[in-house]
């Protein structure tokens, strides 16, 4: 099609037609064949492209953008937990070295943001900050695992030894998340939030001296210790009636259910210490311990010193096979030991000689029982007095059988145990047999 | 100090994995039709085969190759593996029983005293390393043996290793360290 008004420049016919053959759109001269104008190439947008020259030939390396957005992350996550000035500038300094590092480099963006609250937590950590992994997984919303791998990863590379975050310091932070202040529950129900912190770590304290907190997640056992903290401050009946579920939804924290378990664990320790009151004469069970818990926790520690002196002394009476009359002796001298002792000194050697006869016979049979059939090494929860449930509770490992001592693993094989294996034609037959019916019923 | 003391630390090997193969194509249907005690896996490509005695489980890949699980002693394992290949062999196959090796050996043993794993960690870093917010226990990891311990502060101890040779020395090697770092099975007495 020949365009009117235009004329070739070459040899100045006005046929030119517009040539679309190629990607560029071209006009050119049917006479000599010159061409008189181009499209161009490409279509750039209103404004020049959107990659600009002097971006793409930039001599400096600008600042990675996402690495500017991680930090403002770091910064955010900072602001949110309120630490001070040094623990986010730390922070911010591991963040730039990991993220530079070609483990991190080309990870997906919520492997970055993970990261960004790694270096916050083991900043953390470093300026002694009780922070848990939980609360940052919570902050971040990943997965708690994810977050580990990416905590040990980091620390791997960055060469970091962070100390290990103990439950005690974690507590107080812990118990600010239960509502139960008076601003929030009617009165019966409500408590001091300071009461209730100091109790409940008292409480850890216990669970930790006595094998309840190794190797367990921080999380139940402080729930534990807070709602047993709640019930003891006010034990009336109203209170113990309540349940940790209902306790939970009126406090408004998610519940845990191991903290179900942890419970009965530090309910029974206290009834192992409560026993060693003196002026308590009925007897301590896991429904009435509550109301002794403020007395134990008082006095724990020499309450503890007792339990395991009297618990040595068992140990030692039933290797002599102890009859009543030693008994006595021995709790005399128990109570000539325990000078110390400061509030339990108004002991009643009446009581104790009432209870510890009575304690002692009915242990010195379980005691000769266990010496006799457990050999030490794997046995000593049963020796001890406070060991942790998992040792208490050992698995019965599988017996081996004697004759596997003696293979070789060249013997013979006899035909008739590898027939056993073998189905024979018949079976062979029917069994197929029966899938067919089966996929037949089945479709 | 000498690594073993005075009552020998009984381990207990608990799982031997070990892989062999049969040098030739193993038809998986056939398997499954005329094996007892298998499992036909056609999603993954497997069959899984129980033996009674020694007490395996045989993964059999079509392949040829086997990974045999569950075996409590080197030697067993290697008679479960052949057990095995004869079984194929009866059903029809050309097996060819080569390339026997045990691959992971896992035992446990307990140590007679409670372990504090802060003060292990600390004294053997990098190579202890305790997070007990994800693991219960501290890892330790010897490089040259290619053995990796796992220690609880209860005392017990899980150890895995590419034999049972190494998984032996590895727990003499980890002993004195563990000893040193003991924990009083009472609570201490506080003045």
């Amino acid at each position: 099609m020949s365009r009117a008004g235009l004329s070739c420049p070459g040899c100045g016919s006005s046929d030119v037609v517009s040539d679309d053959l190629y990607c560029q759109a071209q006009m050119v001269c049917v006479d000599c064949g010159s061409v008189v104008s181009e499209g161009a190439l490409t279509h750039e947008p209103f404004g020049g492209p959107e990659i600009s020259y002097s971006r793409t030939t930039a001599v400096a390396k600008r600042p990675c953008l996402n690495l500017i957005k991680g930090l403002q992350r770091v910064t955010a996550i900072c602001r949110i937990l309120r630490v001070n000035k040094e623990i986010e500038d730390l922070s911010q300094t591991y963040f730039n070295q990991a993220y530079q590092h070609r483990s991190f480099i080309k990870v997906t963006f919520q492997k970055k943001e993970v990261l960004a609250g790694c270096c916050v937590l083991v900043s953390c950590r470093l300026l002694n900050w009780p922070l848990t992994t939980g609360t940052i997984s919570c902050l971040l919303d990943a997965d708690p695992m994810v977050v580990g791998a990416v905590y040990k990863e980091m620390v791997k590379i960055l060469n970091i030894t962070a100390p290990i975050v103990n439950v005690a310091d974690v507590v107080e932070a812990h118990s600010q998340e239960y509502k139960i202040s008076s601003l929030h529950v009617p009165e019966e129900l409500a408590e001091n939030s300071k009461d209730l912190t100091k109790r409940a770590l008292a409480l850890v304290e216990l669970a930790a001296d006595t094998w309840i907190v190794t190797g367990r997640k921080h999380i139940p056992i402080m729930m534990a210790a807070i709602y047993l903290a709640w019930q003891s401050l006010k034990p009336n009946k109203h209170r113990l009636k309540f349940s940790l579920e209902k306790f939970c939804q009126v406090a408004k924290v998610h519940k845990h259910k191991p903290a179900l378990k942890r419970i009965a664990e530090i309910k029974e320790v206290l009834c192992k210490l409560g026993k060693e009151i003196p002026w308590v004469t009925e007897a301590v069970t896991p429904d009435n311990v509550v109301q002794q818990v403020e007395d134990i926790l008082q006095h724990r520690y020499s309450l503890l010193r007792r339990a395991l002196k009297t618990h040595e002394e068992h140990q030692v009476s039933c290797e002599d096979s102890l009859t009543e009359e030693t008994a006595p002796s021995q709790t005399s001298e128990l109570a000539e030991q325990t000078p110390n002792v400061s509030a339990v000194e108004q002991c009643e050697p009446d009581t104790e000689r009432a209870q510890l006869p009575g304690d002692g016979c009915a242990v010195s049979e379980l005691h000769s029982d266990s010496q006799e059939s457990q050999d030490p090494a794997p046995g000593w929860g049963k020796r001890v007095l406070f060991a942790p449930p998992c040792v208490i509770h050992a698995k019965k490992r599988r017996v081996e059988q004697p004759e596997v001592k003696d293979v070789t693993g060249d013997e013979e094989i006899s035909d008739s145990e590898i027939e056993s294996y073998i189905r024979t034609p018949r079976e062979v037959r029917d069994f197929a047999l029966t899938q067919k019916i089966l996929e037949i019923e089945n479709s | 100090m000498d690594s073993s003391n005075d009552e020998a630390l009984d381990i207990i090997i608990t799982n031997v994995v070990a892989t062999f193969r049969t040098r030739c194509h193993l038809n998986l249907r056939t398997i499954a039709l005329e094996g007892t005690n298998v499992i036909y896996k056609p999603e993954v490509g497997k069959v899984l085969m129980k033996l009674r005695k020694p007490k395996i489980t045989a993964s059999i890949w079509s392949s040829g190759k086997i990974i045999c699980t569950g075996a409590t002693s080197e030697d067993d394992a290697k008679l479960g593996a052949r057990r095995l290949a004869r079984v194929l062999q009866k059903l029809g196959f050309k097996v060819r029983f080569s390339a026997f090796k045990v691959v992971n050996v896992l035992a446990v043993c307990s140590m007679p005293f409670a372990i504090h794993l802060i003060d292990f960690t600390k004294n053997n870093r990098p190579i202890a390393s305790y997070e007990p917010e994800l693991h219960p226990a501290a890892t330790y990891r010897i490089k040259h043996l290619k053995a990796t311990i796992q220690v609880f502060s209860t005392g017990s101890i899980t150890v895995t290793g590419p034999n049972v040779q190494n998984v032996a020395t590895a727990v003499e090697q980890v002993y004195p360290l563990l000893f040193e770092v003991q924990k009083p099975l009472k609570k201490k007495e506080k003045s």
